[in-house]
């Protein structure tokens, strides 16, 4: 549960953003670090978890070897796809060949995730390529432990880039006023839309199963999605902005995540406005090392709809994700070829055309959320029920 | 309509701790101290009338 737990604030959040501003700038780095792990191990759900706390270690060890042009780069980067593919797509990806569970020899029926196991991932793969590449310094080791442990965004982003965020973490902004002025409202602001808003459409989105969908009115079913589409936009930004606001105590300006996607005029913008620390990091370490747009037109179709399958199967371990992705990938790609063969969108537009547009994106995004957030075979059910009026 | 939307879309912004200070000029007298605890009174009202449920955010443990 994390943000919206008291402990959170009283053990965590207040004392390390005290402790911080009061330190020196050399201590800095070791309170984030022994916070960070302090918190990983209270708020994992499960106590081998806890030790999974090693994998921090592990990395900030490893990490030190990184060099530019340096092949142990790559391993890091295998290690860590590695530990995101047992964790999280064994049983997945096994269970797709042998079937279930009783007849998947591979099947672990123990599994749990580590906290935060996708973001912190991602981030020790952008640290292992920009060393690569010569695009991040190696800082030292404490400072590259804050990066990896500091626990305002260590378990759902913003993902942060070291690049970005050392620069923050040597000169902090050190206004305490505003940083807990801004902080606080930040915070209060993101639970308001967790528990006021995110939360209450629950009363809805829990119909979204096979047995309500079967019996209820097909006029229903549309505003069951459409809840379902208010609440994951005010649960994750909700989350962002306490994450946003928790850095900014310590006087650290981490990446916004979402800037008002549901007023976008197409996909294309939607997706540099929803989840954008994601959507960043699909851009950099995906699309772009496929050929991004700097290939045939064919090729870059292939590398849109590849980029959004990436980012379906991290959402969940599930075909009902990859589905998602899929669906976003076409999405995009069929804008592409629309603005090729229009030409871009004008600048000075009626207004009525852009509000067609806010609405139409709204549109494909939401029928989308169906494959998010139920498996194939209801959402199946959902579709037949809402266009044909049968199960 | 565009710019009314602007408007509102930069005081929900300074209203949600996004801005440091408000871009409408007319919402200057909003920076007072007075002003911020009672926002943030309302703030922490609505969070207590709304928090009984239990629940988890969506993207933890992805």
């Amino acid at each position: 549960m994390v943000f919206n737990t008291i402990p959170y604030y009283l053990f965590f959040l207040f004392p390390a953003a005290i402790a911080f501003r009061l330190a020196s700038p050399n201590l800095r780095p070791w309170i984030c670090s022994v916070f960070g792990c302090a918190f990983f191990v209270f708020f994992s759900s499960d106590r081998r978890g806890a030790f999974c706390l090693a994998i921090f270690i592990w990395e900030a060890l490893f990490s030190r070897l990184y060099r530019k042009g340096s092949g142990l780069c790559w391993i890091g980067v295998l290690q860590s796809v590695v530990l995101l593919t047992i964790f999280k797509y064994r049983n997945f990806l096994t269970g797709l060949y042998f079937g279930p569970s009783d007849h998947n020899p591979w099947h672990w029926y123990g599994a749990f995730l580590p906290l935060g196991i996708s973001f912190f991932t991602f981030e020790f793969i952008h640290y292992a390529v920009d060393r690569y590449l010569g695009r991040a310094e190696a800082g030292t080791p404490a400072e590259y432990m804050c990066f990896i442990l500091f626990f305002p965004t260590m378990v759902a982003g913003p993902i942060k880039r070291y690049q970005d965020f050392l620069p923050k973490l040597r000169n902090p902004v050190l206004d305490s006023r505003t940083n807990w002025r801004l902080g606080c409202t930040r915070i209060l602001s993101g639970l308001v839309k967790k528990f006021a808003i995110a939360d209450l459409m629950t009363a809805f989105t829990d119909h979204l199963n096979r047995a309500d969908i079967a019996v209820a009115r097909r006029w229903v079913l549309p505003v069951w999605l459409l809840a379902y589409g208010v609440k994951i936009y005010f649960d994750f930004s909700g989350y962002s902005d306490i994450a946003i606001g928790s850095a900014r105590l310590f006087g650290i300006l981490v990446p916004e995540n979402f800037n008002w996607p549901y007023f976008r005029t197409s996909i294309v913008t939607f997706w540099r406005c929803w989840h954008i620390s994601l959507s960043a990091w699909l851009t950099d370490y995906v699309f772009i090392p496929l050929g991004g747009s700097r290939v045939s037109a064919g090729r870059v179709y292939l590398n849109l709809f590849v980029t959004m399958l990436v980012s379906g199967i991290w959402h969940g371990a599930g075909l009902n994700f990859l589905v998602w992705g899929g669906w976003h990938g076409a999405l995009l790609v069929l804008h592409r070829m629309w603005t090729q063969w229009r030409g871009p969108a004008r600048a000075d537009r009626p207004f009525y055309r852009s509000a067609l547009c806010c609405a139409g994106t709204f549109l494909w995004v939401n029928t989308g959320w169906a494959f998010f957030c139920m498996d194939l075979s209801t959402a199946s059910v959902f579709f037949h029920r809402l266009f044909w009026g049968q199960t | 309509m565009l710019r009314l939307l602007n408007r509102i879309k930069a005081t929900l912004e300074y209203l949600g701790g996004v801005t440091e200070t408000p871009a409408v000029q007319s919402f200057g007298w909003l920076q007072g101290p007075i002003w911020w605890g009672v926002w943030w009174a309302a703030l922490v009202l609505l969070i207590l009338a709304f928090s009984g449920q239990a629940s988890r955010f969506i993207y933890i443990d992805f």
